[in-house]
């Protein structure tokens, strides 16, 4: 009973081996992209894409 | 009440004007089954007094009101192959193998409205003239003199003109197919859907008049689902196109408009172009490589091959909006993965990614459960360590793949890495992943404690993959095999 609470207990990472610590390094470029660039764009887009989603509304279909 | 009509050349197909009153336009059926179906079918049995729960439902609410009567029942006409009999006396049906679910191409529904017969019908994609590619489909369960048949199609009908219209015609097929396929949506009848429609019910002649995008919409909302409507920005969007591929690569049919002809269909699957030989030389995706799509308009029969640009009456390219009706639980948009996938090779050095410019990108959604099945199906294409980071991540319901392909991949079905995301993430998320590994390398990240940020992502080296299949994810529809 007990084992079983620890084994619920444990995070992901300690339930696979072989896993290692990520460089911060590597990830700078990425997340700079996507705090600087990506993610305002998505917010952009999809604000967009409801616009135009609201004037299609209104198209009749009937062929 | 029972008829058999063998088929052995086209002409034949003209017996069944002689067997089906003209109420049911036999003239018009037997033109449209001689140019929309293949040689494969060598027999039709024409089963009369065919109660029709579609039909009835039009019948109890707008036929039977008419002053000009209209019969209650409909002919159903079953389509088989050559190795299928009939003994008409017996009323029974015979082949050699005895699976007779295996011989059976699908049915049709007549109506005995006079015009625009066709109500519903599931046919084989195999036998239908032209069609070709990948397609959604559902078993269906036919009964049929004591047989149970299983047909795997996809639904459709004729709109009823007078009552319906395309727009009616697309939802009721996009919704059979989601009672058949999934147990939480239950079935709607043709007029279910004329008054799910509207705020209240129109009555009369009214959903005739036509439908708007926003009524589609709102059926499909009424329906238990949660459909997203994506409207084109202008002519040239990709991102639009890309996003409506990558919908029915998850399996989901799509509701599609095309303004400029007031006309409605449903998308129902696609093709790929042949793989050419050159080298990929700038990123592209996966609807670059899309050669046509397959949809079920109401005017023509089933699984009709409409090409991306230059087709009559019309073209994947005048598709400008479309909805989905997706489940619960999908939260991080296609524009957003859209927008993501390519910034990933931000992470390449982490990964070993192929160059940016020499891949191919594709991009759907799928199922925790269904990740873990395609996994265990492949075992031998990856390493164990991977094996069990699938099996132990705690995936939500949903999730979204991106995949990447170099060129040579592309061509032999297989990619380079592959990402999961997490599809209930939310749009300002920086790292919305549950996964994404290479050949050689993964990233895992655990996503059971919010802003973990660098502490929330291991890294592990894969071995053993280097030259394995590692197969591209083709799985999510049923490829046609012409007959």
């Amino acid at each position: 009973m007990d084992d079983n609470k620890k084994q619920e207990d444990k995070g992901v990472f300690d339930l696979i081996e072989g896993l290692t610590p990520v460089d911060p390094g590597g990830l700078a470029d990425f997340k700079q992209a996507m705090t600087q660039e990506v993610i305002p764009e998505i917010v952009k887009v999809v604000e967009e894409r409801r616009l135009l989603a609201a004037e299609s509304r209104h198209w009749q279909l009937k062929c | 009440m029972y008829t058999w009509i063998p088929l052995n050349s086209t002409a034949d197909l003209a017996g069944l004007g002689t067997q089906i009153s003209a109420e049911y336009d036999p003239q018009n059926i037997v033109k449209k089954l001689g140019a929309g179906l293949s040689s494969a079918v060598k027999a039709v049995l024409v089963e009369r007094n065919y109660v029709d729960k579609d039909y009835r439902s039009t019948y109890y609410n707008f036929y039977a009101k008419k002053g000009q009567s209209y019969r209650a029942d409909c002919v159903r006409l079953h389509f088989f192959d050559e190795t299928v009999t009939f003994d008409a006396k017996a009323l029974r049906l015979a082949c050699r193998d005895q699976q007779l679910k295996d011989h059976y191409f699908g049915y049709i529904v007549l109506r005995p409205t006079g015009m625009a017969t066709i109500g519903r019908s599931v046919l084989s994609p195999d036998i239908r003239t032209g069609a070709s590619g990948f397609v959604i489909t559902a078993d269906h369960k036919v009964h049929l003199l004591g047989y149970k048949l299983i047909i795997r199609g996809f639904p459709s009908m004729d709109q009823h003109i007078d009552i319906s219209v395309c727009a009616h015609a697309a939802c009721w097929s996009i919704l059979r197919h989601y009672s058949e396929s999934y147990s939480i949506y239950r079935e709607f009848l043709t007029h279910d859907i004329t008054l799910m429609a509207q705020q209240f019910n129109p009555g009369g002649l009214v959903p005739s008049k036509g439908l708007e995008v926003s009524h589609a919409e709102r059926v499909f909302q009424e329906a238990g689902t949660f459909p997203v409507h994506v409207a084109r920005a202008h002519q040239n969007d990709p991102s639009f196109y890309r996003q409506l591929h990558a919908y029915v690569e998850s399996g989901f049919p799509l509701f599609a408009a095309m303004h400029s002809q007031g006309h409605a269909i449903a998308v129902v699957g696609y093709e790929w172009r042949t793989p050419l030989n050159d080298p990929v030389t700038q990123m592209r995706y996966a609807w670059d490589e899309v050669k046509s799509i397959v949809v079920v308009d109401d005017n023509f029969l089933p699984y009709r091959s409409v090409p991306v640009q230059g087709g009559t009456p019309y073209s994947a390219e005048d598709i400008d909006a479309f909805i989905v009706a997706l489940p619960e639980k999908i939260f991080y948009p296609a524009d957003a993965v859209d927008r993501l996938a390519p910034t990933l090779f931000e992470l390449g050095g982490l990964l070993g990614l192929p160059p940016k410019d020499d891949t191919i990108i594709r991009y759907f959604i799928t199922t925790g459960s269904a990740l873990r099945g395609f996994i265990r199906d492949r075992e031998s294409e990856f390493d164990p360590k991977l094996i069990e980071t699938v099996m132990t991540l705690p995936f939500a319901q949903f999730v979204w793949i991106v995949e990447f392909a170099t060129g040579p991949d592309w061509a032999k079905g297989q990619i380079s890495a592959r990402a999961i995301l997490d599809a209930t993430a939310s749009l300002r998320e920086i790292m919305p992943f549950w996964l994404f590994h290479s050949r050689t390398k993964a990233l895992v990240f655990d996503r059971s404690t919010v802003g973990a940020d660098v502490n929330g992502i291991r890294a592990l080296a894969l071995s053993g993959m280097e030259k394995t299949a590692f197969t591209r994810w083709d799985q999510n529809l049923r490829p046609t095999q012409g007959k």
